[in-house]
């Protein structure tokens, strides 16, 4: 057997060798450590044009819609279930919703008021809630056989029943003229801030419960006899072609 | 030649006021606030068929748009006193012809009439008197007076022409 000419040359092949296994080993577990990192972003960056384009992104959307819609649906079961149990009067099981459009609007003005294309013989009556795309426009305030007038919840001599979630302090929404109508406490600390949720009581008989009205914009805590607060409306009669009318049956 | 009240076509033309009402095109709002198309068709028919009719057709007018918005107050007395007071100064003294005159005649009408909806407002609503000091009815009311001022040199002077040559005085 014949030795290598140069013996030093052959072991630092080898040495050199092992270190590159070592150094390739190392890389991989770098690689595991971070997760993929490297690996996943040139992933990304190659197969960024076969991606899936708006029409699957919107083909999910109406799926995570379908399913928020399922939970609601089960969520007003429930909640129905619990007001039967408490007897309360006015019920959601009572009430139809219909569609109408809206024919004529004057959402400023002296009369703050909207004309619907449907009245009396759709079945619309005086005092029926009517909501628009994020909650309570108004309510009707005198019908036509195929007409309705609602009185916008801006309009000077509005008046409903309202509460803050949130700290569950009731008060009474009025009309002002203003764009913002004003809250009126039943509490002298109502404990509330610009950005509490304003919807209708739970346990309203008139109007349908928990419906969002708007956003507490400002509080006056000086006022008297009680706080008020200013509260942007969350619907806005200005852009809206078309309301549901809550039918009580 | 039959006075303006005699003839059809001229009563026909104060459909037009309730269709506007209701209508309201945005496009002729300034702050949300559209003009008084009653004083605007008000004015030229009271100075061209005198106080007795201008103020009928107050009447008339006012018991239309009263029953085509919320109610709690009415444009009837505003209404019946302008068509009065325009139909006199249409009989009276020289003819008001001028756009300048007419748009300030508007202007007026309408601040009288923006003034008696707030004061009905004011005492009807008493007890919630907190809103005299809101700037919503002073906001209303100079913009729907300037709105319609600054219309009724159009609109009032061509019904002026239009309604003087059916009924000459």
């Amino acid at each position: 057997m014949r030795s290598p000419p140069w013996p030093a040359l052959s072991r630092w092949r080898r040495w050199r060798r092992g270190w590159l296994w070592l150094l390739l080993v190392a890389l991989f577990a770098l690689v595991r450590w971070s997760k993929g990192a490297g690996f996943a972003d040139a992933y990304a960056v190659l197969t960024r044009p076969f991606w899936p384009g708006s029409a699957q992104r919107e083909w999910i959307q109406s799926g995570v819609q379908l399913e928020q819609q399922s939970k609601l649906r089960w969520l007003e079961k429930d909640n129905q279930r619990l007001r039967d149990l408490l007897d309360l009067v006015q019920s959601s099981s009572g009430v139809d919703e219909l569609s109408a459009a809206v024919i004529s609007r004057t959402p400023q003005g002296w009369w703050q008021q909207l004309e619907l294309g449907k009245g009396r013989l759709h079945g619309i009556q005086p005092g029926d809630a009517v909501l628009g795309p994020g909650g309570l426009l108004g309510r009707i305030q005198s019908v036509t056989p195929i007409t309705s007038r609602v009185r916008l919840l801006t309009s000077p001599g509005s008046q409903v029943g309202v509460w803050i979630p949130r700290t569950q302090r009731h008060g009474l929404l009025i009309g002002m003229g203003s764009r913002r109508p004003q809250m009126h406490f039943l509490d002298k600390d109502p404990q509330v801030f610009a950005g509490d949720v304003v919807s209708i009581s739970p346990s309203s008989s008139l109007l349908p419960a928990n419906v969002p009205v708007g956003v507490i914009q400002s509080v006056d805590y000086h006022a008297l006899p009680a706080p008020r607060a200013a509260v942007q409306l969350i619907a806005a009669p200005e852009a809206i072609d078309w309301v549901q009318v809550q039918i009580r049956s | 030649m039959r006075r303006l009240h005699q003839q059809p076509l001229c009563v026909a033309s104060a459909l037009v006021v309730p269709w506007l009402t209701l209508a309201a095109p945005t496009w002729l709002t300034l702050s949300g606030v559209g003009p008084s198309w009653a004083v605007l068709w008000l004015l030229p028919w009271a100075l061209v068929d005198g106080p007795v009719s201008g103020m009928v057709a107050g009447l008339c007018l006012g018991l239309v748009l009263d029953g085509l918005s919320l109610g709690g107050c009415s444009q009837l007395p505003a209404l019946m006193s302008l068509g009065w007071w325009w139909g006199r100064l249409g009989r009276r003294g020289p003819p008001i012809q001028l756009s300048f005159n007419l748009g300030l005649l508007a202007w007026f009408g309408s601040c009288v009439l923006g003034l008696s909806l707030w004061l009905q407002m004011v005492w009807l609503d008493f007890a919630n008197s907190f809103q005299i000091q809101e700037a919503w009815g002073w906001h209303t009311l100079m913009v729907q007076a300037v709105l319609t001022g600054l219309i009724a040199p159009m609109i009032v002077s061509w019904l002026l022409l239009l309604w003087r040559r059916r009924a000459p005085l």
